[in-house]
Parts: structure tokens; sequence; C-alpha cells
């Protein structure tokens, strides 16, 4: 009876669209520039051919791995970019104005202004999922008590053993002032001032001879497959690709740090009116949840996590998506202006550190 | 049946007049608190702005710049109110406690903006004070739209107050007690409803118009050992002596400025450019100071130092910001001070004990009510905002033992608060309780009777008592060619008396007479010795003004009584 529920709402959601393309014989292709990898074949899957199935738009591919940089030159016609690049490409002039008045209500009816989370909507920018640096360990290291909270990843006395730690300040300064039981509304405002980061300092400090500093994001999936640390820091995707295939991973997810990934379209693109239809279909409550059933990131829309079940493998993936109610109890949302600004300051004070002067 | 709809209408009018100044309150609330935010942001007052401030020049420049042009605009705005003084929540306390006129409008509003201006501009002044202040003039403006009498003008103004406490503090329940405990100083059932309705409209409209983070969140204060209660006593009382020399640096401060060099109009602008000087060594000192309240909840965010020098600075920084002429309240940098002296007690505790004490949050927030309820006068409000806001009941209880001391040390050192003694010196004294107030606060003006028989001092006694007889009166008062009162002739006192003789010789040489300005508690303490029909009454230039009756002040006195009373306790 759901499965029909779904279909039905998913044939009367589509045919908008698909009265929309029709006086469009020989449409123009629409250059999406996406991630590459695991991701993008997701994205082709539940999006792109879909897409092209419905509008006959074909959809082409550009190589993107963040930055701005791609908005030189020729850009394409559509950018999955962080919220935080959006932001600064928008404040540039760089990405259209996008309206939200449009958006298809979610397949439960909640007007779309209401289903999309919190601040997805910002003025180029439209957010389409969430994912989560998170803090992970390996199973085989600890008997009796488990790590549970973020404390714990600063807790050598109950949990020892290397941890391995992305070479940025971000996260690692979040988790520092929360396992002071700082709440996450003031963690911005106390790491501004210099007292802050001096208490982060302090943390850090001492969990300094035991830390290894990764790089790249495939690199804490190894270092906790391999055993050659205890807990690592990474994105949830990554950990979720290794668990899913039977690693002895498993996720903390008390203070993951969610980030907003967003769709949007450069002031110089060709084929805007493409671009804007793209969205509209893309974040329609099943495309959401089609994704994040696969990839295990957060849906944007509350109603496309409402339907969430099983990864097209069959085992629930409930349990691993970031904005699942048990998962979010405690989750951060990344302060991606204050980053945007104080980013040069604080990358400095972080080198400064690594380099040997504590705070 | 009509009565019971009676009743039913009655009742909405009730429900709905808590609903209308709940909602408006809660809105200005936030909007005030949004534009502190707005400007703290805006003039890198904040330290997430100053963060991210793109030069160090551009910040120094900012830091002393921004509090002196502040204070400028607070200085010029000073000016423009009546009686050049910025009004807060004891000229909110006087309307209500005396039932004798409304707030100002004008002095209220600007008043407002002028502590809009002072947060905004990183004076270190409360953003409470105002809230309560400017709660209590909106519930004022809609009972006088609403043509409504002075009980139940009284009851808006508590539902205004009642409101702002709960949009600010997310604590309805610490809202409702606030209005009752500092604003209206009694309880009642009539009260409660309209006041407890604004407080949840409030409470409503917090979490979802503009809505803006509560001001703290602890997540976890155990108390380790049951004999730290013992010690949260003994941290109230000294927390009181912390109180005391906060409440009379603040007083002290406003003397010493009116005796200053400086116009009054640029003593805020001084004010300010020195408190950003001392801002560059201490930034922690400008503004509210959120951040470092919760820093002081942090075991190693502070040296035992870093507190004790704060908590000098911080009190040194309010009472100067407040003395020169800022706007703002007091409820704010004593909720900071309260917790940089817990946290020093707290930490001085471990070291002296050598035991493993319970965390300093604890200790913290103990001193942070304990400091703060004898300031503002509410030690249950206080201490339900604690339990509001953090849901904690053993840290509820906790800063229960410390605010219990804290109250009593502060009245008999002080006073029973800070607004209390403020308008005090404003010749209105609530020590004596409400009725008492009350009393003080009507004179006997309005009962004088000018038709009186008046003499002059050379009248014999025949011709005084033939007056009396055609007045049918028993006394007549000696009044010479000026109007001056001279004294009071009896009627039994002239029976027998030699017919030639001057009346004057017979009148008593200690006769009462009272001054037309006496209020009438003075009064009828003065006329418990009195035997007479009435009583002479006076200007402050000893011209006789007329008579008062004594049955009429114990009339005006019991229909004060049973008005107070009907407000208290009569049904909606």
């Amino acid at each position: 009876m759901r499965l029909i529920n779904t279909l039905l709402v998913c044939v009367s959601t589509s045919l908008p669209v698909l009265a929309a393309a029709s006086p469009q014989p020989q449409p123009t292709p629409l250059v999406v520039a996406s991630w590459g990898g695991a991701y993008q074949a997701v994205l082709e899957e539940v999006l792109f051919e879909p897409f092209t199935a419905a509008t006959g738009i074909q959809v082409e591919t550009v190589p993107y791995s963040g930055g701005l940089e791609i908005l030189e030159a020729t850009p394409p016609d559509l950018i999955d970019m962080t919220k935080n690049a959006a932001m600064a490409a928008c404040e540039q002039g760089q990405l259209i104005p996008l309206t939200f008045d449009d958006l298809p209500d979610g397949a439960d009816g909640t007007p779309a202004r209401r289903d999309f989370i919190d601040s997805a909507f910002s003025e180029c920018a439209l957010t389409h999922l969430l994912y989560a640096t998170v803090i992970a360990y390996d199973t085989r290291a600890f008997k009796g008590f488990i790590p549970s909270r973020v404390h714990d990843l600063f807790n050598l006395q109950d949990f020892p053993g290397k941890r391995a730690l992305q070479d940025i300040p971000d996260a690692n300064i979040e988790w520092a002032l929360r396992s002071f039981d700082v709440p996450r509304e003031s963690l911005y405002p106390l790491l501004s001032t210099p007292r802050g980061m001096a208490l982060v300092f302090e943390r850090l400090d001492a969990l300094r001879p035991h830390t290894l500093w990764w790089q790249a994001g495939s690199e804490p999936v190894e270092l906790l497959e391999s055993g050659e640390v205890v807990m690592a820091s990474g994105y949830n995707g990554r950990f979720f690709a290794a668990i899913a295939k039977g690693s002895p991973i498993q996720i903390i997810w008390d203070s993951q740090i969610q980030e907003h990934q967003t769709w949007a379209i450069p002031t110089s693109a060709t084929n805007q009116v493409a671009a804007q239809q793209f969205i509209r279909f893309a974040t329609s409550t099943q495309r959401l949840a089609a994704v994040a059933e696969r990839i295990a990131y957060g849906p944007a829309r509350h109603s496309a996590s409402a339907l969430l079940h099983k990864h097209p493998d069959g085992f629930d993936i409930r349990p691993h998506i970031p904005t699942h109610p048990y998962n979010n109890r405690t989750a951060i949302t990344k302060d991606v202006g204050w980053y945007a600004r104080v980013r040069d300051h604080l990358h400095k004070r972080f080198e400064q550190w690594q380099a040997g002067g504590s705070s | 049946m009509k009565a019971t709809l009676n009743t039913l209408l009655r009742t909405s009018y009730v429900a709905g007049l808590g609903i209308l100044i709940g909602l408006s309150a809660a809105v200005i609330a936030n909007l005030f608190v949004a534009g502190i935010v707005w400007m703290n942001d805006s003039l890198l007052i904040s330290p997430r702005s100053r963060m991210m401030a793109s030069s160090e020049w551009l910040l120094l420049i900012a830091t002393v710049m921004v509090p002196a042009l502040g204070g400028l605009a607070v200085g010029i705005i000073r000016h423009f109110i009546d009686g050049k003084r910025f009004h807060g929540p004891p000229d909110i306390i006087a309307t209500v406690q005396t039932r004798q006129g409304v707030p100002a409008t004008q002095p209220g509003l600007l008043s407002g903006i002028a502590s809009l201006l002072s947060l905004g501009s990183g004076a270190s002044v409360g953003q409470y004070g105002p809230l309560v202040h400017l709660g209590g003039l909106l519930g004022s403006l809609w009972s006088r739209l609403f043509r409504m009498d002075i009980s139940m003008g009284n009851i808006a103004i508590a539902c205004g107050v009642a409101a702002a406490i709960s949009t600010i503090f997310h604590a309805p329940i610490a809202g409702i007690l606030f209005a009752q405990e500092v604003i209206l100083r009694h309880f009642s059932l009539r009260a409660l409803a309209p006041i407890a309705v604004a407080s949840i409209v409030g409470y409503v409209a917090a979490n979802t118009i503009l809505p803006q983070p509560p001001l703290l969140q602890i997540e976890s204060a155990e108390i380790l050992h049951f004999w730290e209660f013992g010690l949260f006593l003994l941290l109230g009382m000294a927390s009181a002596l912390v109180a005391v020399a906060y409440m009379q640096s603040i007083l002290w401060v406003g003397r010493c400025a009116s005796a200053m060099p400086i116009p009054a109009i640029t003593r805020p602008a001084f004010a300010g450019a020195a408190l950003g000087v001392v801002a560059l060594w201490f930034p922690e000192i400008l503004g509210a100071g959120g951040e470092n309240l919760r820093f002081a909840l942090i075991d190693e965010a502070f040296s035992r130092w870093e507190l004790a020098i704060l908590l000098i600075l911080k009190i040194l920084a309010t009472a100067w910001c407040l003395g020169m002429g800022f706007a703002g309240g007091v409820f704010s940098p004593a909720l900071l001070i309260g917790s940089l002296f817990g946290a020093l007690f707290g930490s001085l505790v471990a070291t002296l004990s050598g035991v493993n004490s319970s965390a300093v949050v604890v200790y913290a927030v103990c001193g942070m009510v304990a400091v703060t309820a004898p300031v503002i006068g509410a030690p249950m409000t206080t201490v339900v905002i604690v339990f509001e806001m953090t849901g904690h009941y053993p840290l509820t209880i906790a800063a229960l033992s410390s605010v219990a001391l804290a109250s009593l040390t502060t009245s008999r050192l002080f006073g029973r608060s800070l607004f209390d003694r403020q308008l005090h010196q404003r010749g209105i004294d609530l020590s004596g309780g409400r009725s008492k107030a009350l009393l003080t606060a009507h004179t006997l003006q309005a009962l004088i009777n000018p038709n009186c028989l008046q003499l002059s001092p050379r009248a014999s006694v025949k011709d005084a008592m033939l007056a009396m007889s055609q007045a049918q009166v028993a006394e007549a008062y000696l009044v010479d060619a000026a109007g001056h009162y001279l004294g009071t002739v009896h009627l039994h006192a002239l029976i027998g008396a030699a017919p030639q003789d001057e009346a004057r010789q017979y009148a008593p040489p200690d006769d009462l007479c009272l001054y037309s300005d006496t209020p009438l508690w003075e009064s009828m303490q003065a006329l418990r010795e009195f035997v007479g029909e009435r009583v002479p009454v006076i200007d402050r230039q000893y011209r006789l003004i007329g008579a008062v009756v004594e049955s009429d002040v114990i009339r005006a006195y019991l229909d004060i009584l049973a008005d107070m009373r009907r407000e208290e306790y009569a049904p909606n």
C-alpha cells in the first residue's frame, strides 16, 4: 500500500515536468559539475538518467573537486557545491539568486518551505543533502565500555590508543570545546575568543602525542581497518561504505558536524532554465530519498527522511543516516559563514600549534 | 444561565488580555535582543565579529570609538527625556505599588532606545532591566487603550513584565513569579490567570517568532557530596557581600558623576571612551558578556587570578557605565559577576579542602543566583529561572541554598533590592510593605476642607465664642494678616474665661497641625494621640490652607486598604 502511494505521488510530481518539457523537441544538454566516484555513480543512476528520461534533456558531467575555480572560463550550468563555497561565490555575484516558490510539496503534502530543513534555502543555493564529519572507532580495540560521546575522543585513560584526526582545524576545534560541555549553540561565539581557543589547544595538546594527521578522506578508514589507530575522524559516507562491506568500524554520532551540499547555478551558465528544472526534479521527496538510501547522506527534506528504509542491498539504511532523529540529537551544524571569514587566521593558528608552539 | 455566560465572557476577556499583552511583549523583547545582537555584530563588539574583523587597526579603533559614540548618542537622548533620567524597573514598581499615575510613555520609550544603543555599543550594562520596563510599559499602554481601572491596569503591567521575562529566559514560571514577587508584590488569584496566559504566550512566541537562544544551557552538573550544601549556604552569605559591593558601587559612581566637571550630555561618551581603552586589554568587560558567563562554568577556562581580576573589573565597569549615564539594567552584569565569584569560591574550596568536590559549574551557578537575587529582589524567581533553564533539580536546590542566605544577609546590610533603594532615594519607601507604600503615596491634599473658622490673633474670648457659635464649630484657627497659622482655640477652653482676654492665651502650646503634603501614613501616626474634630493643615510657608476631619482621614485609609484588597482578592 505504501509503495503504491509512493508511486502515485511520484507520477503526479513528475507530470508538470513532462508538460513543461514537451514544447522543446531538441533541448540543449545540461552540464553538471559533480564530484565523481561512487557518489557520482549514484547521481547518474537516480537523478541524471531519470531526468533525461522525463525531459529529454541530456546530462553531461564535468569533474569538480570543490573550490571556486570552476566558475572561471566556461562554467557549467549547475554545480553540486558545499554551502560554504556557494555562499562565497554568491557574495562575489558568480551565482544567480534562486527562487524557491515553485519547488514541489513534500510527498506527505507538507509545503516545500516547511519540508526542507532549516537554512536549506540560501540566496543562491538550495541544500539537497547533508554529510557529516564524525568520529569512528575500531570495534576490536575496546573491551567492556565502548566510546559513545565526543568526550571519549579526548579520554585517553578509558580509551587508550592512537587517534587519526584531519589535518585542519575544522571539526577538531568544535569537538575539543564540546568536550568541556559547551552547548552546541555557544560553540562558535566561544571559539571566537582567545580564551575559547586556549581551551581547545589545551585539549589537543593532551592528545598530540597520540595523534596521526590525515589529509585524504580515504585515510581514516584505512588507518582504522589496519589497526594503526583506535579512533578516527572522517566523513560518514566513507565510514558507511567500509561498514557496508564488513569493516570493524562503528560511528560515534555524538557531536557529528553536518555540512550542507547544495545545487547552485553560475551567473554565466548558458542553460539556466534546464538547470532550474533539474533542481526541482532532483529535490523532490522521492529523488532525495533515493540518493540517501544509496550513499547514507541526510536528505534535505523531512518527508524524504520519513521514506528512508533499505539500501538496495537489502539492509536497513536508517542507522547510517546522519540526519536520522536517533543520530541527529547532538549534531553540530557547521557555521560556514564563520569559517568563510576566519579561515586564514584559524589555519595560521592551527599550523603554529602543530609546529610545536602550544596555544 | 446569564451568570454563567457572563463568567465565560469575563474569563475570555482576561485570557484575551493575557494573549494580547504576552504576544506584543514577546515580539518587542525578541526584537530588542535581536537588535542588540545585530548591533554587536555590526559594530565589532561581539567576539564573533571581532574574530572576523579584517584588520587589527580597525578593531582597536572600534573598541574605543564604538562605546564612545554610543555614549554620545545616549547622552543626547537623555537630554531630551523629561526629568533627564532614564526610566527602568523602579518606575514600573513605583506605579504599581503606589497605585498612582501610569508609567511615563515618552521617557519610557526613549529609555528603551537608549538602552538598545548602550547595549549595542558595548556598554557594560544589563539587557533585562530595560526589557522588564518595556514589557510593563507595553502592558500599561494596552490598559490605557482599553480604559481599564487602576487594578486591572496594574495587572496588565504585570502581564507585560511576565511575558518579557518568560520570552528572554524561556522560563514562563519564572516570568509569573517575577511579576508577582517584584512588581505586584502579592499573590492573587485574580492576577494569576492573565499573567500566566501572558507568560505562556511569551514562552511560545520566544520559540517561534525571531527565536533567540536561551541565556544559559547546562548539560551536566553533578553534586558529589551532601556536605557541599553547607558550602552553598556559605557561598550565599559571601555572595551577599559581593552583591552589596556591586550595588554600592553603582550608587557611589552615580553620586560622584554629578560632581564631575563634565557636562551631563557628554558624560556617557567620556565613560564609553574610557571603557573602550580598558577593553583594549580586557575585552571581556564589553557588553553583557554572555561568552564569559559560559566560560565561568568551565573549570579550566580562567585561572584564579583571572577570575578575581575580571570580577572586580566587571563590577567597576558596570558601576562606571550606569553611574556615568549609560542606560541599561543591573541584572545581566550581576549574573556574570556572581558566576565569576562562584567559580572563584569553588576553585578555592577544591584547593583548600583537598577533596574532590563538585565541578565548578555548580558553584558558579550558585554564585550567579546568589548575587543576582538580592540585586533585583527576587529570590524565588532566580531559583526558578535556574530550574527552567537547566531542568536540573539538584542544581536548583543548591541554588536555593545559596539564595536563601544571600537574600537575608543583603536585606540586613543594604535593603530588599537596588530597585527599592533607588525608589527610597526618590522618596518612595517600600520597606514597610505594600499598604505602607500606598498610604505613603497618598497625601492629605485631597481631604482638606478649606472652609474653617479663622480668627485674628488679637480676637477676644467673647468674639471668638460668638464666631464659633455662629459657625457651629468648636474650634477656630488663629491666623495673622499674612495668613500664617498661629494656633488653635477650642471652645471648651474658652468657657469660663474672661470675655475681654485675648483668645490666643487659651490656645494650647503644642497643638497638632499637619502639612498639606503629609502622607496619609504619617497623618495616621500623628492622629494616634489627637483628640478633637479637625486638624489644621498648613503649607510649607506655614500658611493655613484648611483643616481635615479625622474621620475623613480614617475613611481615606480604609478606602485605600479596600482598593488594595480588591486588587488582591476580588474575583474578575
